[in-house]
């Protein structure tokens, strides 16, 4: 990842700050039920706060977003690992993949909903790890068979063992493809949350999206939207600088 | 010359894609102790296949190789081996690459890091320590492959065209460098390249192989006085002898 320089943090800000200001100005001339300014959603975050609201649905969503997201990458990477280097488990895993990943995650949905028999937590994880795991798995098994033959070779002219053999060539080599597999699981699991919570039960940040839309209320509608996004961009940031820091090598790149 | 015998190549062959392809064939030939014999061939005339193979990365169809007396079945700690792609770890520092082989030998700590650093500092590579291979130039990262493989104070040295992928000048620095190392402590090594001029400045002796499939075709002594230096070596009166010689030994098969 490209190191951002002072005069690119300072187009991204001139950017945001334009369009809110634009946003700002334009909402008034329309119908207050479609538009509403960013000052007025400003206001309804605080509103959110102030009534407990918004801590409640975030603490629910938040809870459901890492279980889930904790869930894929446990099952992502050992599948993934067990897959890229066994064939037989590639072999007996491989058509459930394909077919689990072509179909919209989306449709798979309501057969969660039914399979757990309940309207708690349990599915809506559930359905965040399903829409999470599968980049993180098919990262991870790429990476594993994609080995680099020449480093394995000299792994064997060094007498290395099966277990020396993993930490130092197989763990690190895919390290970097795990991190890149886990940003995209969460952008994933972010939709699966959102997905869940409109689906299974009517809670969380989905929840309060779903209410006030009903009710005609745009600006605190947003509030959700805003900080779903914000979810994203905070945990893809911690991703990448995890990465600088179990990956130092990587850095070659810029 | 009665030195002992080292390394026996006896009647080494292999095919690929069941008989099909003919890597090499019947090949003979012995590395004396403490000698450095230059195999020297045609591109894809099974140079490397034949160096896997005394390391035990690759069986043989038919022969044998045998190392002191014992065949060579697997990679052994006594021989160590410098590969042309240098196969250092991108993720491991310069240190840890050259620990590598010592960790897997089972050293101690103490004795890891002693002889890491004597090694290190041998190739000239003290302070660049805690670097990552992809900071260093190509002639860098083929010393550590070199301080890697000397770690192990191995009895015989493989070197697979260790600086065919260098530009000409660091490959004549490494080149030295690599005589200057022999003369502090004389090894036994097996050097595959394709460069007639390597060949004759590294080697005690030149065994030429022709195109595939590979026979030996003739084997030359080098008789050039150590200690020496590439250009010492260039300069002599018996340099411009063997490389027409190996010229018109390789020419020979390749034109016909």
């Amino acid at each position: 990842m490209r190191r951002l320089r002072l005069g690119d943090w300072a187009v991204r800000l001139g950017s945001i700050a334009f369009v809110l200001l634009v946003w700002e100005f334009v909402a008034p001339r329309f119908n207050p039920l479609i538009i509403r300014s960013p000052s007025a959603i400003f206001r309804a975050f605080f509103e959110l706060v102030g009534t407990g609201e918004l801590q409640d649905a975030l603490g629910q969503s938040l809870r459901e977003l890492f279980a889930g997201l904790a869930i894929a990458i446990v099952v992502g990477v050992v599948l993934g690992i067990a897959s890229g280097r066994w064939r037989f488990v590639y072999n007996a895993l491989d058509p459930w993949v394909s077919a689990l990943y072509s179909v919209p995650s989306v449709a798979l949905v309501p057969l969660i909903a039914v399979a757990f028999r309940s309207l708690g937590d349990p599915p809506r994880i559930a359905t965040v790890a399903l829409f999470a795991v599968f980049p993180i798995l098919i990262n991870t098994q790429q990476a594993v068979r994609n080995l680099d033959r020449s480093l394995l070779e000299v792994a064997r002219a060094f007498n290395t063992s099966e277990r020396r053999l993993w930490s130092d060539l197989i763990i690190p080599s895919a390290v970097p493809f795990i991190l890149a597999g886990v940003r995209l699981g969460i952008g994933r699991g972010l939709i699966g949350m959102i997905v869940a919570e409109f689906f299974v039960g009517l809670v969380g940040m989905g929840y309060l999206i779903v209410e006030y839309e009903n009710v005609f209320r745009i600006d605190r509608m947003f509030v959700p939207v805003i900080i779903v996004a914000a979810m994203g961009i905070i945990l893809m940031g911690f991703v990448q600088w995890l990465e600088v820091r179990v990956a130092p090598w990587l850095r070659r790149e810029q | 010359m009665a030195a002992a015998e080292r390394v026996v190549v006896d009647r080494a062959t292999k095919v690929y894609n069941a008989g099909a392809l003919n890597v090499f064939s019947e090949l003979r030939m012995s590395v004396h102790d403490r000698e450095t014999l230059c195999v020297l061939g045609p591109s894809g005339c099974g140079k490397t296949t034949l160096l896997r193979a005394m390391h035990g990365l690759i069986g043989l169809d038919e022969g044998r190789i045998v190392i002191d007396g014992l065949e060579v079945k697997r990679p052994r700690r006594d021989v160590a081996m410098v590969f042309q792609h240098f196969g250092l770890m991108p993720w491991k520092r310069v240190r840890e690459n050259v620990a590598y082989g010592l960790e897997l030998a089972g050293f101690s700590r103490a004795d890891v890091d002693q002889r890491a650093r004597k090694y290190i500092d041998l190739v000239g590579l003290s302070g660049f320590e805690r670097a990552f291979p992809h900071e260093l130039s190509g002639g860098m990262q083929q010393r550590v492959g070199l301080a890697r493989a000397l770690a192990m104070e191995p009895d015989i040295l493989l070197m697979d065209e260790p600086f065919g992928s260098l530009d000409a000048q660091t490959r004549e620095i490494l080149q030295d460098e690599l005589l200057r190392i022999y003369q502090q402590h004389p090894r036994t090594m097996v050097f595959i390249t394709h460069s007639i001029e390597e060949a004759i400045a590294l080697g005690d002796r030149i065994v030429v192989l022709t195109a595939r499939p590979a026979r030996v075709r003739e084997t030359l002594t080098v008789d050039i006085p150590r200690p020496r230096t590439v250009a010492g070596v260039i300069a002599h009166p018996r340099f411009l002898e063997l490389r027409d010689r190996c010229w018109h030994l390789l020419r020979e098969r390749t034109t016909a």
